[in-house]
């Protein structure tokens, strides 16, 4: 509890001062500061305004060294006890204590760990492209056509590509849109991940339904500006199509991994994986918890 | 409740004293408390100075071709406006409170170092001088003064003797220069006074918020400041000492003046804000009886705010042809701030959920605080975005845009830490009417200016200009704008009669007339001259909270 000294308690304490020392009123801060501040007025108006205030500053110097050399001056002021309360003003409360069968929430004792996601998400990209260069094929006869269109974020507007270059491989375009494709099935893995313990009971639900309508609704209003080309092309029936097969294929693969104990509910020494024992009941009967 | 107390002081002086030796104790103090209450005062009367600045450059604006000043008064107006409000209306109240309140919150006799706290005071109010001493202080150019009109950038090569000859670049530096050596004493002090003063109990995670932000907004003072002497030091060698740092004709650089004001300039920002998230970190939990939610966070986020302040600097100068990798740079790291800046917003409507609030002054200038902080922060973002800098820059949008900062946010802040520890400096309450008063005409009259502000600025309404052609679609937006400003003046007149009636006729405050949870809270108002009697051992955030819940004390969680 707070040890704010109580007005008893200082009475009885022998160290409770009768007085105390502040420092003493000086003009010498005020001297050296007018000193100073004339000392440069002096360049806008005369070299006898900052010959004074040279002066000024000088005895301000001299003045305020001799106030705490050899010793500080201090002034002694008497201490008037006075009993100051310290209570609220508010209406107190009585406070229930919560029946132990009411919980303010559940919170699970397990759910997967972020790298399900990352797994998850790598194989979503591998139904991804499945999905996408199979309407490649059936569009227009060429596997590299979703491919391209996904690479196309380095085309300026100005520079779109024909339709023929669209349809055949280029290695540097494959290049960007192999980086693009891992780097970003990975990320949204990642936060897929992340997003498991908020829906720790159904991950397909989450990773083949809620994300792949959220994730699709973003890139539909920002595609032009993410990447004109694709914008320009694509097949929102299929995009949304390969977003679910990532979803769910994502959650299948999650769905197969082991699960691990949540540790919200662990005290903060533990989650930082500091030694502490004595914290924590040893297990019971081969009792589950976090 | 609970009956634990602490034993306080009456201040022990006689009341009979002369008005010249009330003046003597005032001039020669060193208790932070008084340093703290002269900085407020002194920022209250430049508040007024520059308000009326203000007042005359809407005149000028409010309607085309309008001659209500001449356009060389408008120029001084308006350097001198944005000079006096940052450098000696905000900075002097944020030191101010900061020396009153952080000795008393962390339960310290005094600051540090209380005769360089006096010092600092006194070059700082001496710098405000001087700056107006520039207005009687030489016949000028035009025969009427010498004060600069450079604007408060005071960009290179205007302040050059070509363009600025005379001596009104030169008060505009020298003041600035003196009042920022004052603001770096009083920095060194507030580290130190945080850093090594605090009382048994009171670790880092202990501490106040307000005592964090305040070390934080130190720190960055430190940092800051030191730049702009330097490049001021600099423009005297040239001025006087035939120098070419920013003489582009042999050598030098326009660019480097940029550099180094706007590395000041843009911390200088958050110099101003981080005080004011202070304040609404104090308030805001206080009058929603709730702890601040998330405090470790808003820690963090401060600091992160701190150090991603000084690597934003540039995004004022996209317009002058940086390189792509600049401009990228620049506004990945300006974006990068929003991020810290709107956890703080999430944690203070995290503490207003579910919280029993209470709409009183200090609270209701706090939520109007939150709210026009966000839009400042918004429309930040988006001059931030350096292609639609491009179009904006230097328009009446970037205008409404920092005004929405440093009055939407930080003087709405202003206000509601004055209504809220005025009991404490005063010992008594200001008038809640007149308050409530002071605040709806206040909104309305800041909405007003600068909610429209924004138009003119998108019609391509440059900054600065003394008039303008009619027909251009800006008369009615700028009659508005003024129309709005007067309101915005009315109330502050109506904040100004309420502090000097309160203090006479208000009522007693009591040593705690919120319910409190800091330790200020714990002394007599206005507190002794030594705070405590005994130095006070705490053992959680809110040590008043544990005296008077002991059934349910905080450090049962902490």
């Amino acid at each position: 509890m707070a040890t704010l000294l109580s007005a008893e308690q200082m009475k009885q304490n022998s160290r409770a001062p009768g007085e105390v020392e502040v420092s003493a009123p000086t003009a010498w801060p005020l001297v050296l500061a007018f000193g100073f501040t004339l000392v440069f007025a002096g360049l806008l108006t005369s070299a006898s305004v900052s010959v004074l205030g040279a002066v000024l500053a000088l005895a301000g110097c001299v003045g305020w060294f001799r106030e705490v050399f050899p010793h500080e001056h201090e002034e002694v002021v008497p201490v008037v006890l006075r009993e100051v309360s310290i209570a609220t003003k508010r209406r107190v409360v009585e406070r229930l204590p919560v029946a132990t069968e009411q919980v303010r929430a559940w919170l699970p004792l397990e759910t997967y760990p972020i790298s399900a996601g990352v797994k998850g998400g790598l194989a979503g990209s591998v139904a991804m492209a499945v999905l996408a260069c199979a309407y490649g094929l059936l569009r227009t006869g060429s596997i590299w056509y979703p491919i391209n269109l996904l690479g196309a974020v380095v085309y300026a507007p100005s520079e779109v590509p024909s339709a023929a270059q669209f349809n055949s491989f280029h290695p540097i375009i494959f290049f960007i849109a192999l980086i693009l494709h891992i780097v970003t099935s990975i990320l949204v893995g990642l936060l897929y991940g992340a997003m498991l313990p908020m829906f720790a009971r159904h991950p397909i639900v989450l990773g083949g339904l809620i994300a792949p309508v959220l994730w699709s609704g973003l890139l539909y209003s920002i595609m032009n500006i993410l990447n004109p080309v694709l914008g320009s092309h694509i097949d929102w029936v299929w995009f949304m199509a390969s977003q679910f097969a990532f979803g769910i294929v994502a959650g299948l693969v999650v769905m197969r991994q082991s699960r691990v104990p949540t540790r919200e509910n662990l005290p903060f020494v533990l989650r930082v994986g500091i030694e502490a024992p004595g914290l924590m009941p040893p297990r019971e009967n081969g009792e589950k918890r976090p | 409740m609970s009956s634990d107390a602490i034993a306080v002081q009456t201040a022990g002086v006689s009341a009979d004293r002369t008005w010249l030796q009330t003046l003597h104790e005032w001039v020669t103090t060193v208790d932070h408390k008084r340093l703290g209450v002269l900085y407020v005062f002194y920022a209250l009367i430049f508040l007024v100075i520059g308000g009326i600045e203000a007042t005359i450059i809407r005149i000028q604006l409010m309607r085309a071709h309008n001659d209500f000043v001449s356009p060389q008064v408008f120029n001084r107006m308006f350097t001198l406006h944005g000079t006096t409000m940052i450098f000696f209306v905000i900075m002097p109240f944020m030191f101010g409170f900061a020396n009153y309140l952080v000795p008393l919150m962390i339960g310290a006799r005094d600051m540090a170092f209380p005769r360089l706290n006096a010092f600092s005071f006194w070059l700082t109010a001496l710098g405000g001088t001087l700056l107006y001493f520039s207005i009687v202080g030489g016949s000028g150019l035009y025969g009427a003064g010498s004060a600069p009109d450079v604007g408060w950038w005071a960009y290179a090569p205007l302040t050059s003797r070509a363009f600025s000859p005379g001596h009104s670049a030169d008060y505009w530096t020298i003041a600035v220069l003196v009042s920022g050596f004052g603001s770096i004493g009083t920095a060194v002090n507030l580290v130190a006074t945080v850093l090594s003063m605090r009382c048994p109990g009171m670790k880092l995670s202990r501490m106040p918020l307000f005592a964090w932000l305040t070390l934080v907004m130190s720190g960055l003072v430190l940092i800051s400041i030191s730049p702009l002497s330097a490049a001021q030091i600099m423009l005297l060698v040239d001025r006087y000492l035939g120098g070419h740092f920013f003489d582009t004709q042999a050598g030098g650089s326009a660019t480097l003046w940029m550099h180094f004001f706007w590395i000041f300039g843009h911390p200088e920002v958050y110099i101003l804000v981080i005080p004011a998230f202070a304040f609404a970190s104090e308030i805001i939990p206080v009058f929603s009886r709730k702890p601040i939610f998330g405090y470790p966070v808003m820690v963090g986020a401060t600091v992160s705010i701190g150090f991603v302040s000084i690597s934003v600097w540039a995004h004022h100068m996209f317009t002058i042809g940086m390189t792509s990798y600049s401009n990228s740079f620049f506004v990945l790291t300006t974006m990068i701030i929003a991020v810290p800046t709107g956890i703080k917003i999430f944690n203070w409507l995290g503490t207003m959920w579910g919280g029993k609030l209470q709409f009183k002054t200090p609270m209701l200038f706090c939520i109007g605080f939150l709210f026009q902080f966000l839009i400042a922060g918004l429309t930040g973002i988006m001059l931030g975005a350096a292609p639609f800098n491009w179009q904006l820059s230097g328009s009446y949008f970037v205008v409404a845009h920092f005004h929405y900062m440093i009055v939407g946010a930080i003087l709405f802040c202003i206000f509601g830490a004055i209504y809220y520890w005025y009991p404490k400096i005063t010992g008594r309450m200001l008038n809640e009417s007149l308050g409530k008063l002071h605040f709806w005409l206040f909104v309305i009259g800041f909405h007003l200016t600068f909610d429209v502000m924004h138009v003119p600025g998108i019609l391509g309404m440059p900054r600065r200009i003394y008039t303008y052609e009619p027909g251009r679609g800006w008369d009615t937006l700028n009659m508005i704008i003024t129309i709005g400003a007067f309101i915005q003046g009315i109330a502050i007149l109506l904040f100004l009669a309420n502090l000097v009636f309160s203090y006479f006729g208000g009522s007693k405050a009591g040593n705690d007339p919120w319910d409190g949870w800091t330790l200020e809270w714990s002394v007599s108002s206005p507190p002794p001259v030594y705070n405590f009697a005994s130095i006070p051992a705490v053992a959680s955030r809110r040590p008043l909270w544990d005296l008077k819940h002991p059934e349910d004390p905080d450090t049962h969680y902490d």
